[in-house]
């Protein structure tokens, strides 16, 4: 098993073409970093430049903003001038009273599962790669691949959140404004977007070209 | 199906997993065929047929679409006399007009300009690599419309879109407008367009350029 990086090659993250890494680098005019792809001319980097201390900082973000995200409002409904504030959890609720379990268990999986399934995932990865653990490093590289794939649904509720306030403006009758929560939780979906996004599934892998300690 | 690869001389036509790093040279493809890494099993290699050609149609349809989609109401609601009108645009607005800017933004850019951007540019792309000169400006556009990917959302503002009406349904009266047909249409035509488009084939075209 060779790796583009043993070879030295550079799998340019955007394209995937192979760029040869020069063997006489002129390591002061040029550092690695400001080297481009020969086809899409995108920078290129064997791995992602701190790429752990980068998903650590988004995730530890996203993990402080996700108790505000719960616990405060994502919008008020007020309706005759009798105001009630919805978060997260109650929303969910709401729609469960309603009969609305599809819907009801919709809302769940993308406000209440996904962002905690993704924040834990993250976590359990880094904390995987700062043990330099070589367990089952195919299944992490899947569970790294539905994370990344799978947390954009969690804006479901902005975007209902967003609807709702454009919608139902009838004013003294009936008015919706969003809360903090909403922008809280916006924002945990927008870190951990992007936390996903600068881990760096490769890291996974490089751990088992090390020898085993004490063998 | 995959052959581990050994040496490093014909580099450019090897494939480095983007997930694992794994070398490794992919076998011929066939129409439909998809090759996956050999260590981790991501997704290295589709081949379709006829995939830019394919891909510039739908691109065009999404457009219009889009275009149709904006004109007119997607939901209406009917309460005390009042009719109010949901467009796409007028989530945003609203979120702006409640000062939350930041929510503003990120509706802006996630339902209008990555999705409107994601379509002319695609167009873009397609046309001049369909016309046969490539200009020093697609590589940086493909490769922006690229990263941009994820953050257009339109498929989920759909299903937010249900949501909000299912909630709505027993307090007031909710009505389909004349552009949801459009937008279903067009969050189809969009589906479609990414399981379509294979970026690989532009990315050959750029390479065949520089090589």
């Amino acid at each position: 098993m060779t790796t583009a990086r043993k070879a030295g090659l550079i799998s340019c993250h955007v394209c995937h073409s192979l760029n040869r890494y020069p063997s006489t680098f002129p390591t002061a005019s040029k550092r690695p970093q400001q080297m481009t792809c020969y086809v899409c001319g995108s920078v290129i980097h064997s791995r992602i430049p701190n790429s752990l201390s980068k998903t650590w900082a988004l995730t530890l973000a996203a993990l402080i903003l996700y108790i505000p995200a719960n616990t405060l409002p994502i919008m008020t409904v007020v309706m005759w001038g009798d105001g009630h504030p919805d978060n997260i959890w109650s929303g969910v609720m709401t729609l469960l009273h309603a009969d609305m379990w599809p819907l009801a268990l919709l809302v769940f999986i993308a406000s209440i599962f996904i962002p905690i399934a993704k924040l834990l995932t993250l976590l359990g990865l880094l904390i995987s790669i700062h043990f330099k653990s070589r367990w089952r490093p195919r299944e992490r590289t899947q569970l790294y691949r539905l994370t990344e794939f799978i947390g954009r649904w969690s804006m479901i509720d902005i975007f209902v959140i967003g609807i709702l306030v454009a919608l139902v403006q009838f004013g003294n009758a009936a008015s919706v404004t969003p809360g903090m929560g909403a922008l809280s939780f916006a924002a945990v979906v927008v870190l951990t977007m992007i936390a996903a996004h600068s881990f760096d599934p490769r890291l996974i892998w490089d751990v088992l070209e090390e020898p085993i300690h004490g063998q | 199906m995959i052959q581990e690869h050994t040496g490093a001389t014909d580099y450019r036509r090897a494939h480095a997993c983007h997930e694992c790093d794994l070398l490794q040279h992919i076998p011929p493809l066939k129409s439909g065929d998809v090759a996956r890494c050999q260590r981790c099993g991501a997704l290295l290699k589709r081949l379709h047929h006829n995939s830019l050609d394919r891909s510039l149609a739908l691109a065009v349809t999404g457009l219009i679409l889009f275009l149709v989609a904006n004109l007119f109401p997607l939901i209406s609601l009917k309460a005390l006399g009042i009719a109010q009108h949901g467009t796409l645009v007028s989530a945003t607005l609203a979120l702006f007009d409640a000062e939350m800017p930041l929510l503003g933004l990120l509706m802006l850019f996630t339902t209008l300009l990555f999705p409107l951007f994601s379509l002319l540019g695609t167009i873009y792309v397609l046309s001049v690599i369909r016309l046969g000169h490539i200009t020093p400006n697609i590589a940086p556009l493909f490769r922006f419309l690229r990263s941009t990917d994820a953050w257009g959302m339109l498929e989920i503002f759909l299903l937010a879109l249900i949501v909000a009406a299912v909630k709505l349904v027993d307090i007031t009266e909710v009505i389909m407008g004349i552009s949801l047909y459009a937008f279903v249409l067009l969050i189809m035509t969009l589906t479609t367009l990414s399981l379509t488009l294979n970026p690989d084939d532009v990315w050959d075209k750029l390479r065949a350029q520089r090589q």
